[in-house]
């Protein structure tokens, strides 16, 4: 793959500097560096590393089955589960695609810059690549698809809120001159406000690039026009899914190893994955969860892991009920669980204590805070000065799992701490119903790459999945000048004041960071992704 | 005979009417409506968006009109938005609202479409009746005669060992609901680390790692001994012990009665007795109890279904209550009426061949 010589954005000469001093670690450096539009091969070379290459060509052919629930296809831009884009992406391809490894790598896109200030973007469109139905991919389709994600008007449109800067916000569609077509292979991005998650955004799963004559709303699987190397040869819905290699598209980037990949829905029961893997009827599965690691380590099959910012916050509301309207409940809530025993309890350890500020060593403006002191013995008296001695406090979560079990261990150790708390576990087709409203509640986020990403959502006062009912100006603000700063070290000054205001606030006890893991059998050479992606085109099998 | 059968088919209607409105109003509950909308949808939307898709789709107003719908008494809903683009109840892909009937319910043969399977309800159920039907041929086959024998067997000499031994068989495989037989088969047979596999497997008897399938997936597309087996024991062991019991008490009711006496000290074999002169009589009663059986399979197939993900009717009932899928469900209801009733009529009919002085009035 050769790639154009560009500028070097200022910022990662600086960064490579951090990184020899051992200020920032590499990969952090990766995440930063590759966010700015330095390619991962550049950036590995400024750390005097060597890009790592595919190991060695892989065997070409053979049919991977894989246990996933087959979940119906949507609009991809409406896309609510990994699921249903782990289907598409193997016709439908993305500008960038966020790697396991914290950086981003440019699909569609060949490279891209961002001025300094992370108001104006420019796309370099990857050159050579066509539609499976013989067009050829310009910046024509670069800009009608952002005309899409930026369409408010469409219900559940995920990805409407993340170009905030794009959107004019009368009309909640795409302002005028926001996207600009330079010429057929660059597109300029000229936004109303600094915005650091741009390519972050760009390659979340309901980001994928559809073909102009797709229906809005329709079955993608129904008319596969896409980029990509594979056909979906059948979708069917809760029973499986079958990808095959497309034959008459000649994929820009090349030959792709496997003929066939078949996602089976054999339901949720980890146990059931057990099951498959014993009677060798799946090669892989989507995710391996608490007690079932173990087991299927014990089965001979090879753990995959991912380390993410994957997280379970349960977290109070204040703006259902008045339980936890008082801040100093809710602190004394919190301070009353000791994030070490909920990792070992619900997760068996499979992670990384977190501090209860939603922000993860792994983020790239992760900053340090004074540690919080874990005060049991304090929520008593809190509760008693509160008149809350003897008020039961309900705290709600999905009913199986890894979260449920972290759920009883917080409810446990507050019970131990003198609360009277009962616990209420509701199946997954409830309990998402009304996951905003509860007063207090578990819920599960997915990896973002960044850490002012979740941050954002959940916590403004204006955020979209804001399920705390939280709403600090000093917070809001804080946000406001975050999200403007391109570099994360400037915005790490900042990252001090909202993860310190976040964790004051005392509204979310937020345990430990998961890692993820899936597992495979021998002579299966696939990769876990921190979200969940699948990309097709990386995996093989030993002939 | 005639006003018989018209009057059975008439109570067949009316049950399917009142079963399929019950569902439907269930179904159409304010909550469940909002959970398809969210399913649908997207599982974050926030509650406007839940409204505004509700009546988007054609879930607002009246529910005895949307009932209607369903039936074809009313005309299918139609809805311009505003982007001029208009969706409808007969608006179906590669048909414009202009060509679409007004009409378009089960009158008219339209079923609807399913929501978690993104096709049309008589495909899913035409498709999902067809794999069900197998595994309850094979339940079945293998159900019925086993029961029968082991019923005759203990029925003919009450008391004896063979009876106890057979009757606690019996006893126990029926008083083992099929959640429990099931991951019990499961655990001995079809388990890599536990039950009889791994010693197999050790003794090298077996090339995989478990005797058995622990799930039944891959025989939508091709049935196998090794993916079938459990599924269909499971469903069967409950059955065999039940009208074992059934075909023993009956048994052993004729066995005293002087008919029999007599036909023996007329110095007739026992076998010849046996299959001369109690069995025919001795049927009558497991016969009913059979014909009953298919109902109650299709309840069975539920759990048995779900436990060894077979893609059959009871785990496409579980899906669509699960999903909320109202056009599903209400199809579900409607065929479940249809095999209830049909069976028992055939039960009803057989009887009077079985039993001349039984009459169908």
């Amino acid at each position: 793959m050769t790639m154009k010589t560009q500028m070097l954005h200022p910022a990662a000469t600086l960064l490579a500097r951090d990184v020899r001093a051992g200020a920032l670690s590499r990969r952090e450096f990766l995440t930063r560096t590759t966010a700015l539009g330095v390619t991962a091969t550049a950036a590995y070379a400024l750390l005097g590393l060597e890009a790592p290459v595919q190991a060695q060509a892989a065997a070409t052919g053979g049919t991977l089955r894989v246990g996933m629930e087959v979940k119906a296809q949507k609009d991809p831009r409406t896309a609510d589960w990994p699921h249903i884009a782990n289907v598409y992406r193997g016709w439908l391809e993305y500008l960038v695609q966020y790697n396991p490894d914290g950086t981003f790598e440019g699909r569609l896109l060949e490279s891209w810059e961002a001025n300094e200030d992370a108001t104006q973007y420019t796309l370099r469109v990857r050159p050579g690549v066509t539609w499976n139905n013989g067009d050829v991919f310009t910046a024509d389709d670069v800009v009608r698809m952002f005309t899409r994600w930026t369409d408010a008007s469409v219900e559940g449109n995920a990805m409407a809120s993340r170009f905030l800067g794009l959107v004019d916000e009368a009309t909640g569609a795409l302002r005028d001159g926001a996207v600009v077509k330079v010429d057929d292979m660059t597109v300029q991005l000229v936004m109303s406000m600094s915005d650091v998650a741009v390519i972050a955004n760009l390659s979340d799963y309901p980001a994928a690039v559809v073909h102009s004559s797709y229906v809005d709303g329709s079955d993608p699987s129904a008319n596969p026009i896409g980029t990509g190397p594979y056909l979906p040869t059948e979708v069917s819905v809760g029973q499986r899914a079958i990808l095959t290699r497309n034959e008459g598209h000649s994929w820009w980037g090349g030959t792709v190893p496997l003929d066939e990949i078949q996602y089976i829905d054999f339901g949720t029961d980890p146990a059931a994955m057990v099951a498959l893997a014993g009677s060798d009827e799946i090669d892989c599965n989507y995710e391996s969860t608490g007690e079932f690691i173990d087991v299927l380590d014990g089965l001979g099959w090879n753990k995959l892991e991912a380390v993410t910012a994957s997280t379970i916050v349960a977290r109070m509301n204040s703006a259902n009920g008045d339980l936890y309207k008082d801040k100093a409940v809710r602190q004394a809530i919190q301070k009353a669980v000791d994030p070490a025993i909920i990792l070992e309890l619900g997760y068996n350890g499979l992670g990384t204590t977190a501090e209860n500020h939603h922000a993860c060593p792994v983020h790239p403006e992760y900053a340090e805070i004074p540690a919080q002191t874990i005060d049991p013995a304090g929520l008593r008296p809190v509760l008693e000065a509160a008149g809350m001695a003897d008020t039961e406090f309900e705290l709600i979560s999905l009913d199986d799992g890894w979260e449920a079990a972290s759920t009883d261990a917080i409810a446990a150790q507050l019970r131990d701490a003198g609360a009277n708390i009962k616990r209420t576990v509701m199946p997954g087709s409830t309990f998402w119903n009304d996951w905003q409203k509860y007063p207090f509640s578990s819920t599960t986020w997915n990896h973002r790459p960044l850490a002012v990403q979740n941050m954002a959502l959940a916590y403004t006062s204006t955020g979209s999945w804001n399920e705390t009912g939280m709403a600090n100006p000093e917070f809001d603000a804080a946000m406001a000048q975050a999200l403007s700063l391109a570099d994360a070290d400037a915005r790490r000054e900042v990252m001090v004041t909202l993860q310190t205001i976040l964790q004051d606030e005392g509204y979310i006890i937020q345990p430990f960071w998961r890692s993820l893991y899936r597992h495979a059998r021998d002579g299966v050479n696939i990769d876990m992704h921190p979200s969940f992606e699948h990309h097709h085109y990386k995996w093989s099998m030993d002939a | 005979m005639l006003p018989f059968l018209l009057r059975r088919v008439g109570v067949m209607i009316l049950t399917a009417l009142t079963l399929s409105f019950v569902v439907f109003c269930l179904t159409n509950l304010a909550p469940n409506l909002e959970k398809l909308a969210r399913t649908e949808g997207s599982v974050r939307m926030s509650d406007e968006a839940v409204d505004s898709w509700i009546i988007n789709n054609g879930h607002g107003g009246l529910m005895i009109t949307r009932y209607g719908q369903w039936l074809g008494v009313v005309p299918g809903w139609t809805r311009t938005d505003d982007k001029g683009v208009t969706r409808g109840r007969c608006i179906t892909e590669g048909v414009t609202a202009e060509e679409a009937p007004r009409f378009c319910g089960i009158l008219q043969g339209d079923w609807g479409t399913s929501t978690v399977f993104r096709e049309p309800v008589a495909k899913t159920i035409s498709d999902k009746l067809a794999s069900t039907g197998w595994l309850m041929l094979w339940v079945m086959l293998v159900m019925v005669p086993v029961s029968l024998i082991i019923g005759v067997m203990s029925g003919m000499r009450e008391g004896s060992r063979t009876d106890r031994v057979l009757s606690t068989f019996a006893i126990a495989t029926t008083a083992t609901p099929e959640y429990v037989s099931g991951v019990i088969l499961v655990v001995i047979f079809a388990s890599a680390t536990t039950g009889i596999s791994p010693l197999l497997a050790e003794w090298g008897w077996i090339d995989g790692r478990t005797l058995f399938l622990g799930t039944a997936t891959s025989a939508i597309d091709q049935i196998t001994f090794w993916n079938f087996a459990l599924p269909v024991m499971t469903i069967a062991l409950y059955g065999i012990g039940y009208i074992a019991r059934m075909t023993r008490a009956s048994m052993t009711e004729v066995m005293t009665q002087q008919y029999i006496r007599t036909a023996r000290l007329k110095g007739v074999a026992f076998h010849q007795v046996i299959l001369k002169h109690a069995l025919r009589n001795a049927l009558i009663a497991p016969f009913t109890v059979i014909m009953l059986q298919f109902p109650w399979l299709l309840n069975g197939v539920v759990i048995v279904e779900t436990l060894f993900n077979y893609k059959g009717f009871g785990w496409t009932l579980v899906q669509a209550a699960g999903n909320n899928d109202i056009q599903l469900l209400l199809a579900c209801s409607v065929v479940a009426v249809f095999v209830v009733l049909v069976t028992q009529l055939i039960s009803d009919i057989g009887y009077v061949f079985l039993n001349p002085r039984i009459r169908l009035s």
